[in-house]
């Protein structure tokens, strides 16, 4: 039987599964590059304005960090697509990484894929489906990304060159999680490996963009920059992604090739044959859960906090003048320059650790599906025990993490640590609020457990195209990340903090009050 | 104050509980009574599972009463799991944990020290490893975790919900010897199937559900007639009249052979008159539950 029988069809039905997915992410991406690049040229009417701004970008060496420096100063595109050239670019990776691996691994560990092996399906048929699917929504997000700078008044070649770096992240990523996926057997820990080479490659770029450029060419970020979109593009940069991507996927191929199904690279390692005497109640039971992941965070927040708390000060003078505080204003708020920074990142920080939290609740819902919720709720654990064992994990969690990455950050930047610590906990309220919603949800029917993704990303799409499209006030102030205060920039606001706290203990209590009726499954 | 002694551990009565438009449980009644095995009997659809897991109080229902040890599943659900121990039909592990962890896990978490008991002396009759992580267990030893986890502890009350699917026939045999030694210390066995002779074996007494309704309820001698047993046999001789032997049923001849079913107490006499005639080749079956409703619904 042909090695690769069925693959269309089945390219075909995971595209179809991903409708939905895929075409709301990559058409939330498309209209944040089309309000981008329609918003820049009335903020930077003149040459000298872009310049401006483009020096002081150039000049902050956590601003160059976060988003590459600007190679053109005079360019009207590079400097609109400032944010979105690797920032945003990892948005593609990650929608990437999502829909690969619900087709590799997730499929493996439903045991879908052993059904559909069964079938008339050559062996390697499955993976390069889900090859074939990432590759198309890589392309689909490219073109439509330049179709919409063009649309937004960008010039055509520098669109084409910059909706190509978008599809050749895009080409990396499927090769990244393909490979990850054929590591180990657990889904979790496969996206935990994509997810940390993609954080390995950002980081990788950073330091290079503020430091020796050379480590910025070997990272498929650091490509993304170089390969000068804007101004006389260096086309063969798009032909690293491509050859990356090749190797990666023809190494998941070789993987996949000397393992079986269903089983990871690693060897499983056996377990212990007794459980522990504290392994007695759903709370003890939602810690083992999640406590490898939990640490996993851990580690990845004091990293990111402590980097740029370290790379900071430089921005202390260099900024200080009037095209560095506009751009300053645009991504955090006007004042002290430092602080500014700081609490722009802070408030990123927020809503990376709501994923933290999104994915506890989550996991409640995939418990109950498979059937575990049902074993413990028939032991002598009650639905308030059980449900308050993930809204624990989940919220203090979130808390451990924001306060971790302000602590790294003081460290990092040899401030006080009360003062960046407290500041990062700030974010709580906002991080709970979401996700109140998300426990709500899942609290009315568990299948809508996942649908926290779903609010956690319109509340992103809110407070950016809010900003960029003029949207009214009360529009953008559907976010709870827009009423947490700017801090160390801002004071702590108490009046804030309680409203938020007190409607995140509102939803909490609903979603309570409605999983202790429901039925269970 | 109710005696205890005196309460039947599950009641049901007109128990109703809908899903959308589908009436899984319409009116069902089950009794259970003290350190019985009950068989609960019905084939796939029939709303066993939907009444185990409204019995647990997992489900909220629309109509009727239920009660175990006297209590409101619902609103009891913690003091009356503290009594009992419940096997799904099909066991979900958590990935990371590992059989042992799993099985003193659920055993903790119904107030029960896993150091006590017949976890060691379980695991070795089921041959089941547990240093193995959740996610390495093939469906029977899944199903083995969770049947070690329950029987490990003394409870008053074993829930199973079709337990023995993805047993192997020798597993399934140690499922019997250790349900069967469970019930002679006093322990109340409710046990689901969709398999007859499974229940057969073990349950005292059976109720069989068909559509969210009990169609029959009794001791197993009272229901005699689900013991047909289904017999073809070929013979060389002249066929004998089995149609004018008392307990046969459905007779059909077709040349030299005959199928038909047969009560327990006529088969001496069957048997009797097919080897008078030279029987070459017999076959013997019970009858799967369908063909016991079929025949439930032309009686």
């Amino acid at each position: 039987m042909n090695r690769y029988a069925g693959t269309f069809a089945l390219a075909r039905h995971a595209l179809r599964r991903d409708r939905v997915l895929a075409g709301v992410w990559v058409a939330v991406l498309t209209l944040v590059v089309y309000a981008s690049a329609a918003a820049t040229g009335s903020l930077y009417p003149s040459v000298a304005d872009r310049v401006d701004a483009a020096r002081a970008l150039n000049a902050s060496p956590a601003i160059v960090a976060l988003y590459g420096p600007v190679l053109d100063e005079h360019s009207l595109g590079e400097l609109a697509m400032t944010k979105l050239t690797v920032l945003y670019a990892v948005f593609v990776a990650l929608l990437v990484l999502v829909v690969v691996r619900r087709h590799t691994r997730g499929e493996e560990e439903s045991g879908r894929a052993e059904l559909l092996g069964g079938t008339a399906v050559g062996p390697g048929a499955q993976l390069a489906a889900a090859l074939l699917e990432g590759t198309a929504i890589a392309a689909l997000a490219g073109v439509l990304a330049a179709a919409a700078d063009v649309a937004g008044g960008l010039p055509l070649i520098g669109s084409v060159a910059f909706g190509a770096s978008w599809t050749g992240i895009g080409l990396v990523s499927v090769g990244l999680t393909a490979v990850a996926c054929q590591l180990a057997a657990s889904s979790r820990t496969c996206a935990g490996i994509a997810g940390a080479a993609i954080a390995a490659c950002y980081a990788l770029r950073a330091v290079g963009d503020v430091g020796p450029t050379w480590l910025s060419w070997l990272s498929p970020f650091g490509w993304s920059t170089r390969l000068s979109a804007w101004h006389d593009p260096r086309w063969w940069v798009l032909v690293l992604d491509l050859a990356l991507a090749l190797v990666l996927a023809g190494g998941a191929q070789a993987l996949r090739d000397r393992r079986d199904l269903g089983s990871g690279l690693f060897a499983a390692r056996p377990g212990p044959a007794r459980g522990s005497p504290r392994l007695a109640d759903a709370l003890q039971l939602a810690w083992r859960v999640h406590r490898t992941a939990l640490l996993s965070w851990t580690v990845g927040a004091a990293a990111m906090g402590g980097v740029l708390g370290a790379i900071a000060p430089g921005v202390k003078d260099l900024l200080d003048n009037d095209a560095g505080r506009r751009m300053l204003e645009s991504i955090g708020g006007a004042g002290a320059l430092e602080d500014s920074l700081l609490a722009a990142v802070l408030s990123l920080a927020g809503v990376v650790v709501t994923c933290f939290g999104l994915s506890v609740v989550g996991r409640g819902g995939a418990d109950e599906h498979d059937g575990r919720t049902e074993q413990v709720l028939a032991t002598a654990t009650s639905r308030t025990q059980q449900l308050g064992a993930s809204v624990v994990v989940a919220t203090l969690g979130a808390a451990w993490l924001l306060a971790v990455t302000g602590l790294a950050t003081s460290v990092g930047l040899g401030r006080d640590p009360a003062l960046l610590t407290g500041a990062a906990l700030g974010q709580v309220p906002a991080v709970w609020t979401v996700l109140g919603v998300a426990v709500l949800l899942f609290a009315i029917r568990s299948r809508w457990a996942a649908l926290g993704w779903a609010v956690l990303g319109a509340v992103l799409a809110v407070g950016q195209l809010g900003e960029l499209l003029g949207l009214p006030d009360w529009v953008t102030g559907l976010s709870p990340y827009a009423h947490s205060p700017a801090m160390p920039l801002e004071r702590w606001s108490a009046g804030s903090a309680l409203v938020l706290t007190t409607l995140a203990a509102a939803l909490l209590a609903s979603a309570w009050w409605r999983y202790r009726e429901r039925d269970i499954g | 104050m109710i005696d205890q002694r005196l309460t039947a551990p599950i009641e049901v009565r007109g128990l109703v509980k809908s899903f959308g438009s589908l009436r899984a449980l319409d009116g069902l009644d089950l009794t259970v009574t003290r350190g019985e095995i009950h068989g609960f009997l019905g084939p796939n659809g029939a709303g066993k599972s939907t009444t185990i897991r409204a019995l647990l109080g997992l489900l909220r229902t629309d109509g009727g009463t239920a009660t175990v040890f006297g209590l409101d599943p619902w609103r009891d659900a913690v003091a009356i799991h503290r009594r009992l121990a419940y096997v799904p039909g099909d066991v979900a592990l958590w990935p990371n944990l590992s059989g042992g962890e799993t099985i003193d896990m659920l055993l903790q978490m119904r107030g029960a020290d896993p150091r006590q008991g017949h976890r060691e002396e379980l695991l070795e009759r089921f041959q089941l490893d547990p240093t193995k992580k959740g996610r390495a267990y093939s469906k029977g030893n899944r199903q083995k975790v969770a049947l070690v986890a329950a029987l490990a502890g003394d409870v008053e009350l074993l829930v199973l919900d079709e337990p023995t699917s993805g047993l192997d026939p020798l597993m399934e045999q140690v499922f019997a010897d250790c349900v069967a030694e469970r019930a002679a210390t006093g322990t109340t066995v409710l046990l689901s199937s969709h398999i007859l002779s499974e229940v057969e074996r073990l349950a005292d007494r059976v109720t069989i559900i068909r559509a969210g309704r009990a169609v029959e309820s009794g001791s197993l001698a009272g229901l005699r007639h689900l013991r047909r047993s289904r017999i073809r046999a070929e013979v060389t001789g002249v066929v004998p009249d089995l149609g004018a032997v008392d307990g046969v049923h459905d007779l059909d001849q077709d040349g030299q052979t005959v199928t038909c079913t047969v009560e327990p107490d006529a088969l001496p006499r069957v048997l009797g008159a097919l080897t008078a005639a030279g029987v070459s080749a017999l076959t013997s079956a019970p009858p799967t539950l369908e063909e016991l409703f079929l025949d439930a619904y032309r009686a």
